[in-house]
């Protein structure tokens, strides 16, 4: 497909999607048609995210504002107010209860959507030769575990002969880490005068969570990917099982009340496993992994190309979230971390509850053994780097492709089945005809869906009420679709524009 | 600083003249006027202090009327002139090289990039703007998580979380406890709940006294009076005193070491030449006491002696020692027999005199002979003895390099208690000390042999350094009994080569010695070479001496 036919694919979407962003990146489109060819994905991202909690915004905004690297939009000229219209300030309690606690947050503000929390940049940052800092967060705070046996949990909030403890001591040391973490969280919620009980009320509730720990079956079908559904269902057996197992009904009061109802526990897992960090982290002299969950932190959403990152600072003990050195930043922007580099999908699906398609981890199996020439690949797409490190040189392209390549393409670079060798150069005609043949596998790939991509938008669309998993679970398969769309799209550029 | 204070004086001024005013004008405008002028004051100036005046004068009835209810208690006649104001009120810093104010903070704070590491961040954290807003959400204190959210699906959900209950079991339903209640009909309320005890304990009757006031709470003792045992008194001073032990001797420490000082290490050299004897191996702090304290008494004694003679004799004939030219009388009848004679006076004999003095007696007088062997102990001392005061080298001492010639010894070692010899009884018996019978018998013999011992030579070869004040050994100090200081001198370093290697033996065995003192004691006068001979060392002949005196 040629890239002109690109746009008017995309174009109704963007009209049509009333994501949280529209208004936001409406005013980018208007920069020109160009643009419009990503934002489709993008509108659906934003719906996707609609499903998840507040992390969805992360996925969202990831590839839409803050993508230096790829430049996909110019950045939004907007005046008078950078924030779209469904981004509401938070409310003044959540800044309150954290600054009688001594959290700080410098240029930066919380901001509620439709899709959950978010942090923006409430004034432009000129690049600093040293990263700077916008959040602090001390550990008296968060929740922590040490990840290995010797369960040390700063602050400690687990009185000794607790029960809880006991709880947490019997789950597997290797692999239950968010068991242990969901306990914590319970038990905080019922320690008199913890500052979750104040932050509590400010974490999505369990409708709003898009963890698909707390899925409904027909959620998972929905998945349209039965091996990740089969996870799913056997984490939640085993969340299911561990709730039994330690609630029944002669656990003393002290347990029981933590989690009347398994519901409860599973929503505790889920806040566990979508909102936590690993760090390592130094407290005096002692450094040790350890789980944690950190308030305000958490409401950072994920980025392929984030702007910050956190810091352990062991001088006060203190969590704190920087601006990369050098990066720019404009005010309305979003501030996001990396939550995992590397991961497919389905990880990110699997813990978070979100999914994007422009994910540059993201890998195909292709049956075919048609293979394309890797250099000429990525200089048609002016990707630069290893194949570790792709990224999208801006430099070297005039601004043609500007809008097209995203992570999508640049995950095509890393899992397209490609050859190398040396200087010899591809031939033109058997390089056309193995992009083709990929493109037929590609397209082998959608047929398998038991959904095509219109429909699954349609669904999203009809249907705004679903609930954020169903709609988690129905954006997880349309932005597969939507890569392997991109994927054939790429693979169109590509044979146009082979080198001879 | 100033302009400030002088607003308040003014104001002072002011609030007096209102009260003072009687007439005037009643009126909210006069009320605001004054507000403004309030204001006006406090960059104040003398001009617009009469435009107050004027301004107070009219009216302000009603605020004088509030001003008569304060019990003010101010001295009408008090003239803010007589605070002395202070001297100056600012003044330049040569740091920050600006006016800074006198009182107050004075140091200035330097820039932010002169701060240390981190104070900016937690100046920033510190400067952070309170939130501002108000909430209408409440806490529900962990039991609703999410209540505070903005619901987007929750509102769309909430009607129908009724309705879908029961069907959709997987959806959480979080709700308060009755309508937790409503839905669980079959929970058995005591499964749920703790039922307490409403029955009072059995065992409260037993409790004691002072459990029960523990689990009322009411106020008790914090230990247990039946359980509580007395802490054991201290020991009394008494006490302590008798049941005191001795330390144990074992050095553990480095620091536990004697530090060493001067005159342990002269005591140990005097020792090593032969003129003390000490009773162990190393000089305990009263045997080097004590070393030190007999060589000063002796040179003390010594320059008495000196002193004493020249008096006696008179000049002439005592400096005629050191004049063998000089064959003529020098007894004081002579002297005043030629004065008589000629008219020179004394004076003019003595000079008279010394015009026949060679030069090589005149550095013999002055001590100034290199011929003449003069050798302090501290000279005579070896290399590790030196180091050990000086740390080797006297310009740049790198030990000892603080010494207190005035240092009070504390004789308190770890045997302070232990019981101490009659010092007197112990000395007699050995022979040290004699009683005062003993010495007039002594002196009394010493009086006749006076004059006959007398060897020129021998004496002024010694008795040249009368008035130099070189006390580092008595070795070299000469007795002023003008019979043999340097003889005695030199035959004690013969004794003591002699004798050096096993002196100590003889002293550990006095009979040894006994054995040989019998023989001249016997003799009424001794010889100064038997004298000599006897002594082991300078302070044994020295002993000896006295008794023979």
């Amino acid at each position: 497909m040629p890239s002109s036919s690109v746009s008017p694919l995309t174009l109704p979407f963007s009209s049509s999607s009333s994501s949280l962003f529209a208004a936001f990146e409406l005013s980018q489109l208007g920069n020109g048609d160009n643009a419009c060819s990503l934002p489709p994905d993008r509108r659906n991202v934003g719906s996707t995210s609609h499903g998840r909690r507040r992390r969805v915004v992360a996925a969202t905004s990831v590839s839409t504002s803050s993508l230096p690297p790829f430049k996909f939009f110019e950045p939004p000229k907007v005046v008078e107010s950078p924030f779209p219209l469904e981004l509401e300030p938070a409310d003044p309690d959540f800044y309150r209860i954290g600054y009688a606690r001594s959290v700080r947050a410098y240029g930066v503000e919380f901001r509620e959507g439709p899709d959950g929390f978010g942090v923006y940049a409430s004034k432009d940052v000129d690049p600093l030769r040293r990263a700077r800092v916008i959040m602090e967060i001390p550990l008296e705070l968060m929740l922590t575990i040490s990840q290995k046996h010797p369960w040390m949990f700063f602050p400690d909030i687990v009185p000794v002969g607790h029960p809880i403890f006991d709880i947490i001591n019997s789950t597997k040391p290797e692999t239950d880490w968010d068991h242990r973490l969901a306990c914590l969280l319970l038990h905080a919620f019922d320690v008199e005068d913890n500052f979750w009980q104040l932050y509590g009320d400010f974490l999505p509730s369990s409708e709003e969570c898009t963890s698909l720990l707390l899925a409904h079956k027909d959620d998972l079908l929905e998945l349209q990917d039965h091996v990740l559904a089969s996870k799913l269902e056997e984490q939640q057996k085993c969340a299911i099982e561990f709730w039994e197992q330690h609630w029944h009904s002669a656990a003393p009061l002290k347990i029981k009340r933590l989690a009347r109802d398994v519901e409860r526990f599973l929503w505790a897992l889920s806040i566990v496993q979508s909102r936590a960090f690993n760090m390592k982290i130094r407290v005096g002299a002692l450094v040790q992994d350890a789980n944690m969950l950190v308030p305000y932190a958490d409401m950072l959403n994920h980025s392929f190309q984030p702007n910050c990152f956190l810091h352990w600072r062991y001088k006060d003990r203190m969590l704190e979230v920087l601006i990369n050195a050098g990066q720019r930043i404009k005010k309305g922007e979003e501030m996001t971390i990396n939550y995992m580099s590397g991961q497919k999908n389905n990880i990110f699906m699997e813990r978070y509850g979100f999914s994007s398609p422009s994910n540059p981890w993201d890998v195909i199996n292709f049956t075919s053994n048609a293979k394309i020439h890797l250099d000429s690949y990525l200089s048609a797409f002016n990707i630069s780097g290893l194949p570790e490190e792709f990224y999208h040189n801006t430099i070297l392209s005039s601004g043609g492709d500007k809008n097209f390549v995203d992570g999508a393409v640049i995950a095509a670079a890393r899992t397209l089945p490609t050859w190398s060798d040396g200087d010899v150069p591809p031939v033109p005609s058997i390089e056309r005809r193995s992009a083709r043949e990929l493109q037929e596998d590609c397209y082998q790939l959608l047929a398998d869906f038991q959904t095509t991509l219109e429909q699954d938008q349609q669904i999203l669309d009809a249907n705004p009420d679903a609930s954020r998993t169903r709609e988690a679970s129905i954006k997880y398969r349309l932005h597969r679709k939507l890569f392997l769309k991109k994927v054939i799209q790429a693979l169109e550029i590509y044979q146009e524009s082979i080198l001879f | 600083m100033t302009s400030f204070s002088h607003s308040w004086l003014f104001q002072d001024q002011f609030v007096r003249r209102l009260r003072s005013d009687d007439c005037g004008v009643y009126g909210k405008l006069c009320r605001r006027k004054f507000h403004v002028y309030q204001k006006q004051f406090v960059g104040v100036c003398t001009s617009s202090k009469q435009s107050v005046y004027i301004g107070s004068n009219r009216g302000l009835q009603k605020q004088g009327k509030t001003f008569y209810t304060v019990n003010c208690t101010k001295e009408r006649d008090f003239d803010p002139s007589s605070i002395e104001p202070p001297p100056y009120s600012s003044y330049m810093d040569s740091t920050s090289g600006q006016l800074e104010p006198a009182s107050g903070a004075r140091a200035s704070i330097p820039g932010r990039e002169y701060w240390p590491e981190g104070t900016a961040s937690r100046v920033a954290a510190a400067r952070a703007p309170e939130p501002v807003g108000k909430s209408d959400g409440k806490p529900s204190y962990g039991r609703s998580p999410g209540s505070r959210r903005r619901k987007y699906k929750g509102q769309a959900t909430t009607s129908e979380v009724t309705e879908t209950n029961g069907d959709m079991s997987n959806q959480p339903v979080l709700v308060t406890s009755e309508s937790d209640d409503n839905a669980d009909g079959p929970i058995d309320p005591s499964d749920e709940y703790v039922i307490y005890q409403t029955e009072p304990e059995p065992e409260e009757e037993n409790m004691s006294q002072y459990e029960l006031d523990k689990a009322m709470g009411r106020p008790h003792p914090f230990i247990d009076p039946a359980i509580n045992k007395p802490i054991e008194e201290p020991h009394s001073s008494e006490d302590l005193w008798w049941n005191w032990r001795k330390p144990e001797k074992e050095q553990w420490s480095r620091w536990q070491r004697r530090r060493p000082d001067v005159d342990t290490v002269f005591a140990k050299a005097m020792a090593e030449t032969g003129q003390i004897k000490l009773f162990g191996d190393y000089p305990t702090k009263t045997e080097a006491a004590l070393a030190r304290a007999r060589r000063h008494i002796f040179k003390e004694e010594r320059l008495q002696e000196e002193q004493r003679r020249l008096e006696e004799v008179g000049p002439i004939a005592y400096y005629s020692e050191w004049v063998k030219s000089w064959d003529r009388d020098t007894s004081r009848e002579a002297i005043q027999r030629h004065y008589e004679e000629t008219g020179e006076d004394e004076f003019t004999q003595l000079i008279t005199m010394f015009e026949h003095q060679t030069a090589e007696e005149y550095r013999i007088m002055m001590g100034t002979d290199i011929r003449i062997k003069r050798d302090p102990l501290a000279m005579r001392m070896r290399e590790d003895l030196i180091k050990e005061i000086w740390g080797g080298d006297p310009v740049y001492p790198t030990i000892n390099y603080i010494q207190d010639p005035n240092e009070v010894i504390d004789f308190r070692g770890p045997d302070f208690h232990e019981p101490t010899p009659n010092m007197l009884s112990y000395l007699m018996e050995h022979g040290k000390i004699i009683s005062r019978e003993d010495l007039e018998k002594i002196l009394a013999n010493e009086k006749q042999q006076e004059l006959e011992i007398t060897d020129m030579d021998e004496a002024l070869a010694s008795a040249v350094d009368i008035g130099d004040d070189d006390d580092d050994d008595d070795d070299d100090d000469d007795d002023d009994d003008e019979e043999s200081e340097g003889e005695e001198d030199k035959e004690d370093d013969e004794v003591e080569e002699e004798i050096t290697r096993n002196w100590s033996v003889l002293k550990s065995t006095p009979q040894l010695r006994k054995s040989k003192k019998e023989k001249p004691k016997k003799k009424d006068a001794m010889s100064l070479e038997e004298a000599i001979d006897d002594s082991e060392n300078i302070t044994d002949f020295l002993m000896d001496f006295d008794e023979e005196e």
